[in-house]
Order: C-alpha cells, then structure tokens, then sequence
C-alpha cells in the first residue's frame, strides 16, 4: 500500500485572517518595545497578552474596499438627485434645518477628530488585530466627516447657518461643548480613547446619538441624510462591535485594569450624556414633525438596551453601572426643556434659529411629558405674551458655564425642576463651577486637565474674542444675518414662504413674521 | 418630440463654505475641497496631551517640516474617501484577478525555481516591511498638521496594510492554500543576516518621534525597494520566462506611480513654502542623504542574495537605483551630499 502525499491543509478563515493582519508584527531587538510603542504603558493598563484580542470581524482590503465604494455611489446618486431636483423645498420646514445646522456645526468636526486619533490607535496599539480594527475605523470616521458635509453641502446653498461650521467648531459658545468632549478623549492615551469613544461613544450612547437626528430626517422629508444615516449604519455596527471588544479586552488583561476602566465609564457616561442635552432638545423642540421624545428614546436606547442588557453582562467583571445614571434617569422629563430654553435665549448669538413651540407642538409635548411638561408650558405661553406685546426676548448678559461640559448653568436639581444646580470646587485657590454632580466629580479626579478649559465666556470676558461688544463677538463667530435669532421672520423663513408662493404652504399656527424678530446680527 | 421639462429655479445664496470661498472666492467646490479644507480643528484646543504636554492636540510642532499654510498642498489626485475606495477597490480587484488566475493555471508550481526563490526569500519577507509602513503613515496621518496632508497619509497607511495583504495573499497561494511561505519569510526576515540590515533600518525609523523624518526615511526607502523588486526585476523577469513574477510585481508598481504622485508635490510643497522652505529643505537633505547611506548598505546582501539566485544584476541596479534617487530628489528640490 502506498500513501498518497499529504495534501496541504489549507488555511481556516481565522487564520487566513491572522496571517494578513497580525502575523505581521514582530518582536523588536535593533530598539525596544516601548521605543516603538511609548504611549501603552502610562495609563496605567496593563495588558499581558495582546494576541488574546479577538478580531470582532474579519474584513480584508480588498473586501473593505469594495463595499465601501459600492455605498458610497449608491449614497452619491441620492444626493445628486435630491440636488437637481431641488429636494430641499419637499422638507416639512425650513426650521428643520436647524438639526441639520447642529449636526454640521458639532458632529461633523468631531467624526474628523475620531479619524485623525483612530489614526493614533492605528500607529500606537501593540497588537496587529487591534491595530488593522482602528485602522479601518479611522477610514470610516473621514467617510462620516466627509458624507455628511457632502450631504449637507447642498443646503449651505439655500439657507443659513451651515457656512461656516468649522470656524464655529473653534470659536462659538455652544460647539465648545462637543469640541470640549472630543479634545478631552483626544487628548487621552489610546485606552481612554478606547473605552471613551470605541466604547462609551459609540456602543453605549450611538443609538441615543444617530437614531434621533437619522429618524428626525426620514420624518422630516430630508432623504439625503436618511440615506447617509443608513449608509452609515453598518460602519456603526463595526464600530460598536470594536467597542464592545474593546472593553472585554482590557478587563480581561488583568483585574487591575478594572477600576481604572470604572472610572473611565463613570466620567464617560457623564460627559456623553451631558453633550447628549444638545440632542435631547433637538428631538422635543426643532423637528416639525415630531416622531419620539427624549424620554422615549430615552427609556428605550439607554435603559432598556443599556442598563439591563450590557451592565449585566459588565457586571461579571466587577463593572457596576456608571456613578450618576440615577441623576440622569431623574432627569430625562427635564432635561430637553430646560436645554431648549437656554438655547432659545441665546440663539441671537448662534448659528441656528428658535422659536417658540406652537401650539400643536406643546400639546404634543404634554402628551409625552404629562408630568412635567405644563410647568415648562406656562413658561413659553408667558414668552408668547410677550412676544404679543412685541418682546420675544433673548439674554444680553453673559451665562456662567459649567467647567466641565462648558453648558449654560441653567440645568436645576435631578430632583426639583424649580431649584437650580450648582455645584463648586476650589482647586489651588481658585473657584470652578459646575451644573451637576457628574460634572464636578469629573473635575475632581482631573483639576490639571480641566481647569485649562478653554470656557467661551471667560475668554468673551478676556478680551480674547473679537472684542467687547456682542457685535464685535458675532462678528469673530463669523456670523452672518439670517444664521442665527428668532426663525419667524429670518431669512429661512421669508425664502421658504417665498419659494413656496404661498404661507399656508407653512403648516404652522405661528405668530406673524415680525414678533420680535432678530436676525443673527 | 421635444419634452419641456419645467424646473423651478432658485438662486443659491451662496455656491460653497466660507472656509472655502476665503481660499477660492464664491465659486462651485468640488466634494474633494469641501472635505479637506479647514477640516481639522486649529485653534483654542482644550487641553493638553496626557502624552505630550508641551504640545497641542493638533501642532505643527511634531515635525521639522512645516508649511505655513497646509492648505498651499492639495493632494493632486484629490483624493477624498470615495475616490480612494473606489480606486483601491479595482486595485485590489485586479490583483484578486491575477491571483486567481495564477493559482487556476498552477503558474506557481510552473515558475523556474530560481524565481520561486526570489518570491519566497526576497518578496515576501517585505510583507512586515509593509506592516511597519502601515504604522509609520497612520503615525503622520494622526500628527500631521493639516487635513489636505494628513489625509494622504490615513490612505497611505490603509495602502501598505493592503499591500501587505497582497503579499501575504501571494504567499499563501504559492504554499498552495497554507501559510507556510510566510511563516519561512517571517524567520528570514527576524533572523536571517540578508535582512537584518533593513530591519534595522525599520525599527530605527520606527522609533523616530518626528512623524516627518520618519516618514521620509521610509519614502527614500520605497523609492529604492519598489524600483529594485517591482520594476527591475520584473523586466528581468519577463526577459527570463518569469511572467508570474511580473503579473505580480505589475500591482506594486501600479500603486506606487500613485504614491509618487502626491507625495512628490508634497516635498515640493515643502521646499517652496515661503516661511519655512528652506529649513525644509535642510531637514529633508540631512534625512535623504542619511538614508540613502543606511539604505544602500542595507540592502546590499539582499540584492547579493538575489543575484544568487537570478542573474539579475542587482547588486548594480542598487547603486544604479541609489543614484537615480539622489537625482529624483534633487529634481525636486532637495539636494544631497554623497557619503563618503
């Protein structure tokens, strides 16, 4: 009997998959390990094995690639249609766009920032697997920045707001609270980021972030970004997959990674939810026509899918859930109110328009917030009055900010809606205020970091912003007329009834055009 | 018959960005301008780097090389992500094409020894070579100072793990469906002499903090590899009935015409910046120069090697290729002194 030569084993997919990705890296002997990789040991991490980090999808180059183009030209020919045929007019309301305005002027930057640190994962995680994971999600974060500055590109033509969203990135009062939240990740080592932004960003708050806006799209007659946001989607579901593995990595490696990783999640949640205020009032008070309220998505996206499914799988590594969510449980028939009002008194020095709700619109709101919702209604049926005798009104002093997530402190007790919040630390003789417990525990583990915090107001107050008169700031914000004030009456708003060739075309029961209206200048 | 189609026609207010128009004017922009101009964030940063607290989280200050205005480079292909996937998708396409192909016809089993040797012994063990470019572009991707530059460098960096993969993809077809030609190249590369020096060379330029030189140093070193492997070699090996090695090698010399063509008009950029070309000009001198020495001596046993295995020339075609480096460089800009 003759035995026939073994044939070759070929490759399972796992290890086809680690010999075009991790197979490549090598132990160094011409230089250190740390000398390559200087920034794995600072935080504190400890890691013992980097080839215990599982691959949560296995996409190649060539695959990557090749599905990336074809939704990206499928996404394209949407937004060319919706250009040519002039789809702007078919949204529900040109203050619809005031979503939009937000999305470009706070999240757009920041999938740009999300591309540039992956980028530094990419160079900077010990482990090929891990490394190829940020690599790809470095290339999808520039795809976000990109696809949704393409997509709202055509309504910068029409209306105002969108123009100058980078600049205003930089420079305005409200972006410092998203640009403050990715600087801080940014300026993190690359676990923090890992858990930060992988996992607290974009596992544990993703579905409270895009659903809201991609849903107030579809709702509203904006397709280009509904099709964005489903052609995003499967980007999202690898991220949120990485993020996920993320953290079971870390706390795998050693027990005591665990605080620290606690830790990193208690100051996420926070920050995360705090910057989610901006979302939570869009959802109640600038879509037209209203599809889910905070609270709903809320209850739904965070203490539904969050605290009863992923903290109890965290829990058997000696994870709890993060210090604070009773506070922003206690908050959520609050919250969106109480960032509208400040928003809409402050809107003459943004890039986005207010108004007051309409009628129809707060009788939805009551449905939605039986409990809450009437004392927020005597509030603006007063600002109607006022607006009736010729008042809409908008603050002309200066807010004082909260040292953290840089809000407005107009946020009140989780547990009295009529006693407002205000917490302070004293840190080397000086005095910082905070709108929330979360806040200023925050700032307590980190008073090096943050008390450098580049706060708008105070650098108004220094002299640091186009000088001492608020003209002279809106000037240096870059605003121009119709970006910024009361909707009715602006610029958007005379287009669209003008384009529209006739004002019932508005579904609205609004006050007329001239209450009180103040363009941005 | 003639159909009248009736559009309503609006005047825009405004045809691009501000940040775009102050550069351009009010002109139409193309998506390419419009998702890299001012993208990345320039002024009043937050806070500062847990990891390098005498910086910002975006500075100019990580890299000897500056422009004062990074937006005076635009990549010429105007790359921005959709074109970048789309023309790395028929990339990868047509060398899964030639692969498949390859392995359909038994080419591999066909390829004259000597030939084989030169793809198992002196291609494959570059795969790491790739690896190692992956991590010193997403380096400059993350610190450069600029999107129009750094986002060159995020495509680089997705490129060399792709071309790792097509080396890698190549070696698993030549062990027929196993890794075995990788797992001998991985050992070549760690342990045998023939490639030590270059290894060296690469955890050297690893190690390197200025995400400038570094990635210099590796472009100096592209320049010579790809010409001596996927340009030399593959005319020798179509003159010596090696087509295989040339249907392979064609895919590498394809993407790096592509490379050559934005990263040129980056040292240009570099050399004719007004405010800081001429300490460019120093700095890229002192790194070219340094690694066209380490290079050459480098990858002299290996070209030694290859000559062993084929009559290639290529010891020659070293000196030859480090020459006509010298010259490529000087034509842009960037002269070099010859170690002595």
């Amino acid at each position: 009997m003759t035995i026939a030569p073994k044939a070759p084993r070929k490759l399972s997919m796992k290890d086809r998959y680690s010999a075009l990705t991790r197979d490549l890296d090598w132990e160094p002997s011409y230089v250190s390990k740390e000398q390559i990789y200087p920034l794995t040991t600072f935080e504190g991490i400890t890691i013992h094995d980097w080839s215990k980090w599982e691959d949560p999808f296995r996409l190649t180059v060539d695959a990557y690639t090749k599905y990336q183009a074809e939704k990206d030209k499928r996404l394209y020919a949407v937004l060319d249609g919706f250009a040519q045929s002039q789809g702007h007019l078919s949204l529900t309301d040109a203050s619809y766009l005031n979503a939009m305005k937000l999305f470009i002027q706070g999240i757009a930057p920041n999938e740009y920032n999300a591309h540039r640190n992956f980028a530094m994962l990419a160079r900077h995680l010990e482990g090929g697997g891990p490394r190829f994971a940020a690599l790809c999600q470095c290339l999808d974060e520039m795809r976000h920045a990109q696809t949704e500055i393409h997509t709202l590109s055509n309504y910068n033509k029409y209306y105002g707001g969108f123009h100058n969203f980078s600049q205003q990135h930089d420079r305005v009062w409200y972006l410092s609270v998203p640009k403050s939240f990715f600087e801080d990740a940014l300026s993190a080592g690359p676990f923090e980021w890992l858990i930060a932004i992988g996992f607290s960003f974009e596992y544990l708050l993703t579905n409270l972030l895009f659903v809201p806006f991609m849903s107030g799209a579809s709702f509203n007659g904006d397709l280009p970004t509904m099709t964005f946001g489903f052609s995003a989607q499967s980007d999202e579901s690898r991220h949120m997959t990485l993020g996920l593995e993320a953290i079971k990595f870390l706390l795998e490696q050693d027990e005591k990674n665990v605080p620290i990783v606690q830790y990193w999640l208690d100051k996420w949640f926070w920050r995360g939810y705090r910057l989610l205020a901006l979302v939570a009032q869009m959802l109640d008070y600038m879509l037209p026509r209203e599809f889910m309220s905070w609270k709903e998505a809320f209850e739904l996206y965070f203490e539904e899918q969050m605290m009863k499914g992923l903290f109890e799988d965290l829990a058997y590594y000696g994870i709890r859930p993060p210090l604070h969510v009773d506070k922003a449980i206690q908050e959520k028939e609050h919250v969106s109110h109480q960032a509208y009002w400040i928003l809409y008194q402050f809107s003459h020095a943004a890039a986005f328009t207010t108004s007051v709700p309409t009628a129809q619109h707060m009788d939805w709101l009551e449905e939605q917030y039986p409990e809450t919702f009437p004392t927020y209604r005597k509030l603006w049926e007063k600002e109607q009055r006022n607006i009736d005798n010729g008042g809409r009104h908008f603050i002309r002093g200066l807010p004082q900010l909260c040292q953290v997530c840089q809000i407005p402190m107009g946020f009140t007790e989780a547990d009295d809606p009529f006693v407002q919040a205000q917490r302070e630390s004293i840190f080397e003789g000086e005095r910082y205020n905070f709108c929330s417990d979360g806040c200023q525990y925050i700032f307590e583990h980190e008073p090096v970091k943050f008390r450098r915090a580049w706060l708008p107001v105070h650098q108004i107050y220094q002299g640091n912003c186009g000088g001492p008169t608020l003209p002279d700031v809106l000037n240096w914000y870059g605003l121009e007329p119709g970006d910024g004030g009361e909707y009715l009456g602006s610029i958007d708003h005379q287009n669209w009834l003008k384009w529209h060739g006739d004002p019932a075309h508005v579904e609205n029961d609004h006050a007329p055009a001239a209450a009180g209206a103040e363009g941005g200048q | 018959m003639q159909i009248e189609l009736r559009t309503q026609v609006i005047e825009p207010r405004r045809k691009t960005f501000t940040h775009v128009s102050n550069r351009y004017g009010d002109r139409p922009a193309s998506r390419y301008e419009e998702g890299t101009i001012d993208l990345q964030g320039s002024e009043h940063f937050q806070y500062k780097p847990l990891w390098a607290p005498d910086k910002e989280i975006y500075s100019p200050d990580f890299s000897e090389l500056k422009l004062a205005d990074p937006y005076s480079y635009m990549d010429p292909r105007q790359y921005y992500y959709t074109p970048y996937v789309s023309a790395r998708a028929d990339l990868h396409e047509a060398f899964g094409a030639t692969l498949s192909y390859l392995d359909k016809r038994g080419m591999f089993d066909r390829l004259p020894e000597a030939w084989h040797g030169v793809l198992q012994n002196i291609v494959l063990p570059l795969r790491h070579y790739e690896g190692a470019a992956q991590m010193i572009s997403a380096a400059a991707a993350r610190y450069g100072w600029g999107t129009s530059i750094t986002q060159c460098f995020s495509y680089a960096s997705f490129d060399r793990i792709g071309n790792a993969q097509m080396l890698s993809r190549a070696g698993i077809s030549l062990g027929g469906g196993t890794a075995d030609p990788l797992a001998v190249a991985k050992t070549a590369w760690i342990e045998d002499p023939t490639w030590q020096g270059l290894r060296k060379h690469v955890e050297l330029t690893l190690a390197e903090q200025d995400w400038g030189k570094a990635i210099v140093a590796l472009d100096v070193t592209d320049r010579v590899i790809y010409q001596l492997l996927y340009t030399h070699l593959d005319d020798v090996a179509i003159g010596s009935g090696a087509g295989s090695y040339s249907l392979i090698a064609q895919h590498f010399s394809t993407w790096f015409v592509d490379q050559r063509k934005w990263f040129d008009a980056l040292y240009k950029a570099w050399a004719a910046d007004p405010e800081h070309g001429a300490a460019n000009v120093e700095t890229l001198s002192a790194v070219v120069s340094q690694t066209l020495a380490t290079v050459a001596e480098a990858l002299a046993p290996v070209m030694t090697a290859v000559d062993g295995l084929v009559d290639a020339g290529a010891v020659d075609a070293l000196a030859a290729t480090v020459d006509q480096t010298r010259s490529a460089y000087a034509a842009l800009g960037v002269a070099t002194e010859v170690a002595s």
